[in-house]
């Protein structure tokens, strides 16, 4: 080991960074990340454990109570659900997306990004119009004669996950369209010459090759679906809470701390170790490797 | 889907005979763009066959419209006569060999090799078998449980050749297989190719913008420019009698010298610029000579003697450099009008008197003389 310390970054004229300067450089990020994310997560924690007494009595609560195990259980089951519906429908548009060229490409993308540009709360309340007892679907419905009565849309856990996945689909369609697009053509080409049908070659060329996108879309999706907030505080119904809008209700109804910050430390400990199994067991460093 | 190929043993030594491919006056159109302008070719079971041209030629377009990766616009590609021309790609049964190695990264090299016999529903026992000899055919056995990654370029190509000669093609398609591989590699590359084309009788279009690659591997090379055929024929004919201009420029040196054609008779004589007037055997004319019209007359390098030993016109010529290169000595000149001069002379002994800016006395035996119409200016 030389006692120099050699960092991986370059200076733009070629040269390396000296192990000062790239910290120099990343402390202001570091900095900040300290100051407004771990300084507080801590804080939230160490009171979970702390208070009223040193105890562990916060987080037999969040087990012991069935309501509240039903809430984490319920978080857990929306966060999938609305994975999974972002990878079925997100998946062809990214696939078309790597595939086409010309305008109406560069329409769908606008489709995928421009939705991120505007706020998560304007997108929720614009479903909650569609949704109403008389909103555009259940009027759309009954002009159709499919329904004499309007369904009970607004307020369940289906318009959640519907608007959640509307929300997070573009979190998906990204990573996948990324790794799609970074696959080279030739690939396709040598399977097909080599004997494979289309289905053939996307089942045992692309969709493979694609999977770190889609193992870092569903990552993205899940883990910002497990937290989400506004939208189902907004468009779910109160007895189907979910675990941030518990958490929400005891820190602002109840003023019950040390059991939101529990909350949060099983939601913390949850992701934590998911993001650990995740990047454990898929290795994509050696998924990737080879693809020149 | 009963492969009758599939009967046949898999040991690659009971050469399965390559085929017969006719390409008929195939054209492919990029808008008002001709890639391939109209190009015959008629390739013998088990020939090599080189498509030789610069980028742009329409050699790749031949190539990519023989995999089925590409419909011509019009013509017909057929292999042993059945007609493929939009036949798709993984229903041609050729085998097919990339620049860029293309070897899939999330399978393992048997698993790659495999891949084919796979699609083409065999039993994995025997698939694995099989891919295990195609490998050993490539001096790559024991390299199966391996990642691409793991292996060097080279290594990674001669995967990429067992992968295509697996499930015994009868015609191996090669784009630009070499290029990204190292001088050395390279030319291992070129005698792992040969070796593996004479044991196994497969057909091969070789696609390269690579003369010399071109002029060792090939049978018969066709070369190529603005999507036509400009002559095809064996290494030795295109080297020692280009058909025209173009194909002499672009395979080997050449030295071209503009003249005018003043008769024809059992001589032809040429004024060259500097008002000289030289005698040339019949022969030399590839074109037609045409009293009074302008031609191009063509030497190669290596044809030029040093001195006026031997017999043959004689020229002055104003070195400019000389330049050690190896196997024999680059010199470099003007002529008396100043048009440049390439000399490549043997040995190195007898220039240790020259320097830049003396005047050398070369003789161009007239046999080594071609002669086109046109001109280069």
């Amino acid at each position: 080991m030389t006692k120099a310390v050699r960092s991986r970054f370059w200076h733009s004229d070629g040269r390396r960074l000296s192990g000062l300067s790239t910290l120099l450089l990343l402390l202001p990020f570091f900095a900040v990340i300290a100051f407004v994310f771990i300084y507080p997560i801590a804080q939230l924690l160490v009171i979970s454990f702390i208070e009223p007494h040193p105890t562990l009595d916060n987080y037999a609560r969040v087990i012991d109570n069935p309501v509240h195990a039903r809430v984490l259980m319920r978080t857990l089951w929306t966060a999938a659900l609305v994975t999974a519906l972002s990878v079925v429908l997100g998946f062809p548009v990214a696939y078309y997306m790597s595939r086409a060229r010309g305008a109406l490409a560069a329409f769908v993308a606008v489709c995928v990004i421009l939705p991120l540009w505007s706020s998560v709360l304007v997108r929720t309340a614009a479903w909650s119009f569609l949704f109403q007892r008389n909103g555009l679907i259940n009027s759309a419905l009954m002009a159709l004669g499919l329904t004499s009565e309007p369904f009970k849309l607004l307020y369940t856990q289906s318009a959640v996950v519907i608007a959640m996945t509307h929300v997070l689909l573009p979190f998906m369609i990204l990573p996948i369209y990324g790794a799609l697009r970074s696959i080279p053509n030739d690939y396709a080409r040598a399977a097909a010459v080599l004997g494979a049908s289309r289905l053939r070659t996307f089942l045992e060329v692309i969709l493979p090759l694609s999977l770190p996108g889609v193992v870092s879309g569903s990552l993205l999706v899940f883990l910002t679906a497990l937290g989400f907030f506004i939208t189902p505080a907004l468009l779910g119904s109160p007895q189907e809470m979910m675990i941030s809008t518990l958490v929400s209700k005891q820190i602002r109804e109840v003023l019950d701390w040390p059991f939101a910050a529990a909350l949060v430390g099983v939601l913390t400990a949850f992701v934590t170790l998911l993001a650990i199994v995740f990047s454990k067991t898929l290795r994509f460093d050696r998924l990737m490797g080879g693809a020149s | 889907m009963g492969n009758e190929i599939f009967v046949k043993p898999a040991s690659t030594t009971s050469a399965a005979a390559g085929a017969s491919i006719r390409i008929s006056r195939l054209e492919k159109r990029f808008g008002p763009v001709f890639a391939v302008d109209g190009v015959n070719l008629d390739i013998a079971a088990g020939e090599f066959i080189a498509l030789l041209g610069p980028s742009g030629s329409g050699k790749t377009t031949i190539l990519m419209s023989v995999a089925g990766f590409e419909f011509p616009t019009s013509g017909t590609i057929q292999v042993d006569s059945e007609d493929l021309t939009y036949v798709p790609s993984n229903r041609r049964n050729l085998g097919m060999v990339f620049q860029n190695y293309t070897l899939f990264p999330h399978m393992t090299i048997l698993d790659n090799v495999a891949f084919p016999l796979k699609m083409r529903g065999l039993p994995k026992a025997e698939r694995h078998a099989r891919a295990e000899a195609a490998l050993a055919t490539v001096r790559l056995g024991g390299y199966g449980s391996r990642r691409p990654n793991e292996l060097s370029g080279g290594q990674q190509q001669r995967v990429a050749l067992a992968r295509a000669i697996v499930y015994q093609p009868r015609v191996l398609l090669m784009d630009e297989p070499l290029s990204a591989l190292d001088k050395n590699l390279r030319e291992d590359m070129q005698l792992e190719i040969k070796r593996l084309h004479a044991e196994l009788g497969i057909t091969v279009i070789f696609v390269t913008h690579d003369q010399s690659e071109a002029l060792t591997m090939a049978d018969r090379i066709a070369v190529l420019k603005d999507g036509k055929i400009q002559q095809i024929g064996p290494a030795r004919e295109l080297y020692e009698r280009p058909a025209n201009l173009f194909t002499a420029g672009f395979v080997g040196e050449m030295n071209f010298v503009d003249v005018t054609v003043e008769s024809v008779g059992d001589l032809v004589s040429v004024r060259l610029p500097w008002g000289e007037t030289w005698q040339l055997p019949p022969t030399a004319a590839v074109d037609a000579a045409t009293v009074g019209e302008a031609a191009v007359m063509a030497v190669r390098p290596e044809r030029l003697r040093l001195g006026t030993g031997a017999a043959g016109q004689v020229v002055k010529v104003t070195l400019s450099d000389i330049v050690y290169a190896g196997a024999a000595m680059l010199l470099i000149g003007r002529l008396p009008d100043g048009t440049e001069l390439r000399a490549r002379i043997p040995g190195a002994s007898q220039l240790d008197a020259l320097a830049p800016g003396d005047v050398a006395t070369f003789t161009v035996p007239g046999e080594a003389i071609l002669l086109y119409r046109g001109t280069r200016r």
